[in-house]
């Protein structure tokens, strides 16, 4: 089995 | 063809070229040439901003990245539809209808 990372919601920040 | 309507997963996804971009810590960090503005795509949108160098509907990107993370389908296909219309709305990304 594939260890699979675990989730960050994706964001575009404007910095 | 490009249209402004809401993603659908079915749509083409295409990154503008426009940008000059940068890996700082795992986090991709982006310069609009187009807009002068700085960005922070994180790391989970980095990994997106990476699929869309080939022309990639998003559907095939949500498929992707649930082989690679652990999370809900669903959820994936709202969040990732949701983070490329925030990118559309930049200018980073360029949105076509699947002919």
């Amino acid at each position: 089995n594939q260890v699979k990372k675990s989730w960050q919601q994706p964001a575009l920040e404007v910095l | 063809m490009l249209h402004t309507e809401t993603i659908q997963l079915s749509d083409l996804i295409m990154s503008c070229e426009q940008n000059i971009v940068s890996d700082m810590g795992g986090e991709k960090v982006m310069l609009s040439i187009r807009n002068g503005n700085y960005y922070n795509l994180g790391t989970t949108g980095g990994r997106i901003w990476d699929l869309l160098s080939e022309n990639i509907s998003a559907q095939q990107i949500v498929e992707q990245l649930l082989s690679e993370y652990d999370v809900d389908q669903r959820e994936c296909e709202q969040q990732v539809i949701s983070f490329l219309e925030q990118m559309r709305k930049e200018g980073l990304v360029l949105v076509a209808e699947k002919t």
